[in-house]
């Protein structure tokens, strides 16, 4: 929890929604964040200059412009990390969103723990700290020093590019990995547009990790059309 | 105009134009001289080696053939004409005195006069034969033709289809340079001339045509074609007129039902969600609350709130399933995640048992409309399984993966079978309140497998549980 760490991180909320951004300031401040508001995207580019936040959370639709352009605007100074909150149904945007430098979204109407986790998610990417080499979950731990993995206690043996997907997905917990993202690091950039590669490295390594009962898989979750996120509950 | 087999059914036949193939082929009038003066040249010379046999004055017969073969190709004028030439000829080169058009026994004038009376009767005979072959060609031609047009008007294809296909074919029939019909009231202008299509005093379209055609083209146009084209119009647009009104009928009577069905949902399912977060947030500045208690009402005003936000969902996806605003976005995507993601959504506590062929390929579909109507699948298996564990199974069959969704609870009844995807109804009504749900999900998943070109059925025994089928279309081969 940053209030834990002495300095409070500010984070910046676009919504022209004001009962949202209420809810917002209340949520993000029980958990130890400062809150700065902007109902305009005019407002939020003043507001990310001067208040230099460490994390943006803007709306898709806004009065003056849209979530997407703010998004690009503050790219060209800044890489303090974006989410985007969108509605059901908006998948077109939410992928226009990523391309134009967000790191993540969340779909209205969401939960305060859920977007909690997703902030916690973006902020770790800015100030990592220090890299956890082993990784313990119910059913499943991995080292990435010794490159051992283990389902249940029992050794799992992983190909070397299943592997790196798993490295980078531990490295990443909870944050929104694209298909693009993976390619480029795992494959290298010639393959950035090869998703059915990357679909079958994913589906054998889901298949070696995850627990045989489908309905209880949760480390990598499927998001359509953009990626996946390693997200153990 | 790619509505298959009728455009075949448009002969670019060998039967040629509408004004008979013959007239059509018939050569130019220099030729019919030529031919004419050629004939009588043969027709004097075959005169020269007969006259050894038998008296020349009855040898005038043998002129009758040129002006028979002229008279059936080019007409009475140039047949009355080779007449003429043929009396000048025989009486120059063969009645006496030869090389003179003179003539010196009275007999012979019998003889010429004879002949020319004959060649004149036969000119008129040939052409009439002319006209009446001409003629009965024509009307076959015209016959073929509106059989023609019945076939596209009345066939598969679309009207304005059928009527392009047919202002093609006129234009072919009479070698025009154009010919188009419309469905509307249009005004000639100095290239075009309106034809009007008219059944009674109604009018139906119009047939446009060149403004310099012979009058003869146009007059046959007016009286063999446009009757028989005009009523067949009449007949088709009639009835599409009359399908077009039932279907407008029967969507107004479905949306109407539709309607009242959202009417009741909004009173009774949108409202008590809305009843209980108002009641908590009161609640919840009460002074003296325990910490539990707080918790409790929070999570209250949390659950609520999301299955309020799910119902309006629901309804925004059947309101765009209604309206056919939904357009998938078609990708190739494997069936394993599209279930997997479906089993996320579900709550912790549901038991789901999955079985995927390794066999099976990936489909061409919307991952998130198909993952939408499998987890709603689930979820209304799960609500009926009475804790018995839900049975998912995905398959190929040929180039089509089958998913199913099996449950052990109560199954559904024969009677409910076809309508229990229809929006809010709920297998045996009135027990609504034991299975809560929005009563959209069945309806959403039909629609969605429906728009992705899927298909979807139950297959119940009561009693028995009951196994819902959605069947996809592969991706391989089927690109789009």
């Amino acid at each position: 929890m940053s209030a834990a760490r002495g300095i409070a991180r500010r984070i910046l909320a676009v919504d022209d929604e004001l009962q949202i951004l209420r809810a917002l300031k209340a949520t993000l401040r029980a958990q130890g964040y400062e809150v700065v508001t902007a109902a305009t995207m005019e407002e939020g580019l003043d507001a990310a200059a001067v208040s230099t936040a460490d994390a943006a959370i803007i709306d898709l639709l806004l009065p003056d412009g849209d979530g997407i352009e703010l998004c690009r605007r503050l790219r060209e100074w800044t890489s303090m990390p974006i989410i985007v909150l969108s509605a059901v149904g908006e998948e077109e945007e939410k992928v226009r969103a990523l391309r134009a430098g967000a790191d993540d979204y969340v779909t209205k109407p969401f939960g305060a723990r859920e977007l909690v986790a997703r902030l916690e998610a973006v902020l770790r990417r800015t100030s990592p700290g220090p890299e956890e080499s082993v990784l313990e979950l119910a059913g499943l731990s991995v080292d990435l020093a010794d490159h051992v993995v283990r389902r249940d206690g029992a050794q799992v043996h992983l190909t070397p590019t299943e592997f790196e997907l798993l490295r980078m997905f531990v490295r990443n917990r909870g944050r929104l990995l694209t298909h693009r993202a993976l390619l480029v690091e795992v494959w290298g950039p010639e393959y950035a547009d090869d998703v059915t590669v990357l679909r079958g490295q994913i589906a054998n390594l889901r298949r070696k990790i995850e627990p045989a009962d489908r309905a209880r898989r949760h480390y990598i979750r499927t998001e359509p059309g953009i990626g996946y996120r390693f997200d153990p509950k | 105009m790619s509505r298959g087999s009728s455009v075949c059914a448009v002969r670019e036949g060998p039967e040629g134009n509408l004004l008979g193939r013959r007239s059509a082929r018939r050569p130019s009038p220099t030729a019919g001289v030529l031919a004419a003066v050629a004939l009588v040249l043969a027709c004097t010379a075959a005169v020269y080696p007969l006259k050894q046999i038998t008296a020349v004055a009855s040898l005038g017969v043998v002129y009758l053939l040129g002006v028979v073969v002229v008279s059936a190709f080019w007409g009475l004028w140039l047949g009355l004409l080779t007449s003429l030439l043929s009396a000048a000829a025989f009486n120059f080169f063969h009645l006496p005195p030869v090389g003179r058009f003179t003539i010196a026994d009275g007999r012979n004038w019998v003889a010429l006069v004879a002949f020319f009376v004959a060649a004149v009767a036969t000119s008129t005979v040939s052409e009439r034969a002319r006209m009446r072959t001409l003629e009965a060609e024509a009307r076959r031609v015209e016959a073929d033709l509106t059989a023609e047009m019945a076939q596209l008007l009345l066939g598969r294809t679309e009207v304005p289809d059928a009527l392009a296909l047919i202002g093609r074919r006129l234009a072919v029939l009479f070698e025009l340079p154009s010919a188009s019909i419309e469905l509307t009231e249009v005004a000639p202008d100095a290239r075009r001339q309106a034809i009007p299509l008219m059944a009674g005093a109604r009018r139906l379209g119009t047939l446009l045509v060149p403004a310099d055609l012979p009058p003869r083209v146009t007059e046959r146009l007016r009286h063999r074609v446009v009757p028989a084209l005009s009523a067949m119009l009449g007949m088709v647009l009639d009835r599409e007129r009359l399908i077009a009104e039932t279907v407008a009928t029967e969507g107004l009577r479905r949306s109407e039902a539709v309607k009242t069905a959202v009417l009741r949902a909004v009173s009774h399912d949108l409202r008590s969600p809305v009843t209980a977060m108002i009641a908590a947030g009161s609640a919840v500045r009460a002074p003296g609350l325990a910490p539990g208690e707080r918790d409790d009402l929070g999570r209250l005003v949390e659950e609520e709130g999301a299955r309020l936000a799910r119902l309006i969902d629901d309804l925004l996806d059947l309101s765009k399933l209604e309206a056919h605003t939904v357009a998938p976005r078609l990708a190739e995507c494997s069936l394993e995640e599209v279930i997997d993601s479906a089993l996320a959504t579900q709550p912790g506590n549901a038991a789901v048992d999955v079985r995927i062929d390794a066999a099976l390929a990936p489909v061409r579909a919307d991952f998130v409309q198909i993952e939408r109507a499998l987890a709603n699948l689930i979820e209304n298996a799960t609500r009926y399984s009475n804790g018995e564990p839900v049975i998912v199974r995905a398959r190929p069959v040929g180039d089509r993966a089958i998913i199913r969704v099996i449950d052990r609870g109560p199954g559904i009844a024969d009677a409910d079978q076809d309508r229990i995807f229809e929006p809010f109804y709920r297998a045996g009504d009135g027990a609504g309140d034991k299975h809560p749900g929005s009563g959209l999900g069945l309806a959403i998943a039909k629609g969605f497998v429906e728009a992705n070109g899927g298909r979807i059925w139950v297959e119940s025994v009561p009693g028995q549980g009951a196994t819902f089928v959605v069947e996809l279309p592969a991706a391989t081969g089927e690109r789009q």
